[in-house]
């Protein structure tokens, strides 16, 4: 009655070990946009406020991950009030969008900020960057699991270098029409990606052969 | 972890469920989209094209996603490693999901209630094993199985729930070696040596040599003094039958070593330990509202019936809570009775004079290890005293009547409260 292949104790702390160090990078990641995007601190525009935004939702975002395993009772009747605080707390923290509200945040802080175009790329790769690592953390993958992504974010990094040497060439003519013209540029530019992008992302044969599952 | 499964394992034979996937888009997708979104958004408002650079990358992982195909529904299949298992033995469970394509596969174990899942609760890949340990005895359902199916650029999660099967989860057996042997046993050929000479290994003693005797059983040294052959005669061997009382009307006690643990535990250990001693044995479960009856009988396989039988005992006969009425075979004339019982039940203490008056050579093993709790007033320490002097006087008047009440803590071995009694023949005393 006995089960027969027990995960050996390396194994599994190899696996914590990687668990961890994905989960600390994402939060480094994390701090490094926001203090990328607020650093130097302007005063205008709710900055101070977009500056809390962004702390408070990089840092409830690694809590979240950090808390990830904390297991729920199925039933809380007849709990301590502490306890229900607490599974509260935990509730509220698994359900808000933190890592949502820490970006648009940091876009804004960078809104704000008179940096230069390749100044916003870098913010850009990052930010890539911590969604990547925010998604492998609290998925518990490896980061072999984004190795199908990686001819798709290839092109999304040069899609990124364009959009940064668009914003860093000299305007045209004087006026508003230049920069818009170079907006609809960099909007091209991505459409055209789009187009490409069925090729580029195909999808491998289904393993074995054959049809896909649940198709005719 | 996982993994580790042969192709030929009767898994793959198991037939499985085909179940529906309820496919969404996964946080790590709303988090790009809002990336996307956003980066647009501020580009068309502040005029700066490096924006829409940032919202590309973002974009075109969403836009990729778009290309993949899902399946709708998967097929799954659980086998456990057992479906009897007895409380803290280690059961593995195996599962694989087919049919899911190129789709990344999460298995997380949701345990049931006194399951212990060990270390390990969730494994990714299209088949994986776990490890799990029920703690308590009854019949305990695992639990749940949450998959989780990631597409191949994670933007949609597929989730759908497992209901994985029960387990019969058997009382731990205490540790009992010895056995208490009656003095009168059956003419059966069994390995108690009994008080007549006969064909077994244990030296009996000296008789005159008779013609027919076997020329290897001569005793020279007595025939030498005596002048006359002598031969050596050795005990008849002999098999008893044995009957556990399991009392279940009461149950006190800190759960999982409370009155009823301790009687099932005991009754198991005392049942294996007289199997495997070639007795008979059978089982009788006193409950409310009636007693369930299995009649004693030989082998391993007795074991398991009687487990089943204390474990379901409401299936059983249920006529009524009198002995009178089980028949001969639940209770064969001139068997052993060991009682396993708090002795908190009044009718069942009145019950056991009854069978001790009818004849019946009975052992009570009391497992009460509870007792009211000490409160401060003191009407409550009396009457928690008083309790004290009639527990007392009911083992007391046990005693009296020729029934030995030995008590067991559940944690020694069930070797020492019985040592008094093993040690020699049981005699009825009338």
């Amino acid at each position: 009655m006995t089960g027969s292949s027990v995960p050996r104790a390396g194994v599994l702390r190899a696996g914590v070990l990687r668990g961890g160090s994905i989960l600390l990078g994402a939060a480094l990641l994390g701090a490094g946009c926001v203090v990328w995007a607020a650093a130097p601190l302007v005063r205008s525009g709710y900055a101070d406020f977009a500056l809390f935004l962004a702390i408070l939702g990089v840092a409830a975002g690694a809590l979240r991950l950090i808390l990830a395993a904390v297991p729920v009772p199925e039933d809380n009747y007849l709990l301590p009030a502490s306890l229900r605080v607490w599974l509260r707390f935990l509730e509220a923290l698994r359900l808000v969008p933190w890592e949502e509200g820490g970006l648009l945040a940091i876009l804004w802080l960078e809104v704000l900020h008179p940096a230069p175009p390749w100044h916003t790329a870098v913010l850009g790769a990052a930010l890539i960057g911590y969604l990547l690592a925010t998604h492998l953390a609290e998925s518990g993958a490896s980061p072999e699991a984004l190795r199908p992504q990686v001819r798709v974010l290839a092109v999304g990094a040069g899609l990124l270098a364009l959009g940064a040497g668009a914003g860093m060439l000299p305007a045209v003519g004087a006026g508003a029409g230049s920069a818009l013209l170079r907006l609809v540029a960099a909007g091209a530019l991505i459409a055209a990606a789009g187009l490409v992008l069925p090729y580029v992302a195909a999808p491998g044969p289904p393993p074995g052969g054959g049809r896909w599952p649940g198709r005719q | 972890m996982s993994s580790s499964i042969e192709p030929n394992d009767r898994l793959f034979r198991v037939p499985g469920h085909e179940l529906e996937v309820h496919w969404r888009s996964s946080r790590h997708a709303r988090r790009l989209l809002t990336l996307g979104i956003a980066g647009v958004f501020i580009a068309l408002l502040a005029r700066r094209p490096e924006f829409a650079g940032v919202a590309a990358p973002a974009l075109l992982l969403l836009g990729a996603g778009r290309v993949q195909r899902r399946p709708a529904r998967i097929g799954v299949r659980v086998r456990p490693s057992a479906t009897r298992a007895f409380e803290g033995e280690l059961v593995a469970l195996d599962v694989r999901a087919e049919g899911q394509g190129d789709s990344h596969v999460r298995w997380t174990l949701h345990p049931g209630t006194d399951i212990d899942p060990g270390d390990v609760t969730a494994a990714d890949g299209a088949q994986a094993r776990f490890t799990f340990t029920p703690e308590r005895w009854g019949r305990r359902e695992i639990g749940t199985m949450d998959v989780v199916l990631r597409d191949r650029w994670r933007l949609a999660e597929g989730h759908l729930t497992v209901t994985l099967p029960k387990l019969d989860c058997y009382p731990a057996p205490a540790d009992q070696r010895t056995k208490v042997v009656l003095r009168r046993l059956p003419n059966r050929l069994g390995e108690h040596p009994a008080r007549t000479s006969g064909e077994g290994i244990e030296f009996f003693g000296v008789r005159e040599y008779v013609p027919g005797d076997r020329q290897r059983s001569i005793n020279w040294p007595a025939s030498t003094r005596r002048g006359r052959l002598q031969v050596n005669t050795f005990a008849a061997e002999r098999s008893q039958d044995v009957v556990l009382l399991a009392d279940a009307t009461s149950d006190v006690g800190v759960p999982g070593s409370s009155a009823l643990d301790l009687a099932l535990r005991g009754a198991v250990a005392a049942a294996r330990a007289y199997l495997e001693g070639r007795d008979r044995v059978g089982v009788i479960t006193y409950q409310w509202g009636g007693v369930s009856w299995l009649g004693p009988g030989l082998g391993r396989r007795q074991l398991y019936r009687i487990i089943d039988s204390m474990l379901a005992s409401d299936a059983g006969y249920a006529r009524g809570a009198s002995f009178r009425r089980l028949p001969r075979a639940a209770l064969p004339p001139g068997a052993l009775v060991v009682v396993f019982s708090p002795l908190l039940d009044q009718r069942f203490v009145e019950t056991l004079r009854d069978m001790r008056e009818r004849g019946f050579t009975l052992l009570v093993v009391d497992v009460l290890n509870a007792e009211p709790p000490v409160r401060r007033h003191r009407e409550d320490r009396m009457a928690r005293r008083i309790w004290r002097m009639e527990q007392e006087a009911i083992r007391f008047s046990l005693r009296e009547l020729g029934v030995p009440v030995v008590h067991w803590d559940g944690v020694q071995s069930l070797d020492l409260p019985l040592a008094a009694h093993t040690r020699r023949p049981l005699a009825a005393r009338r």
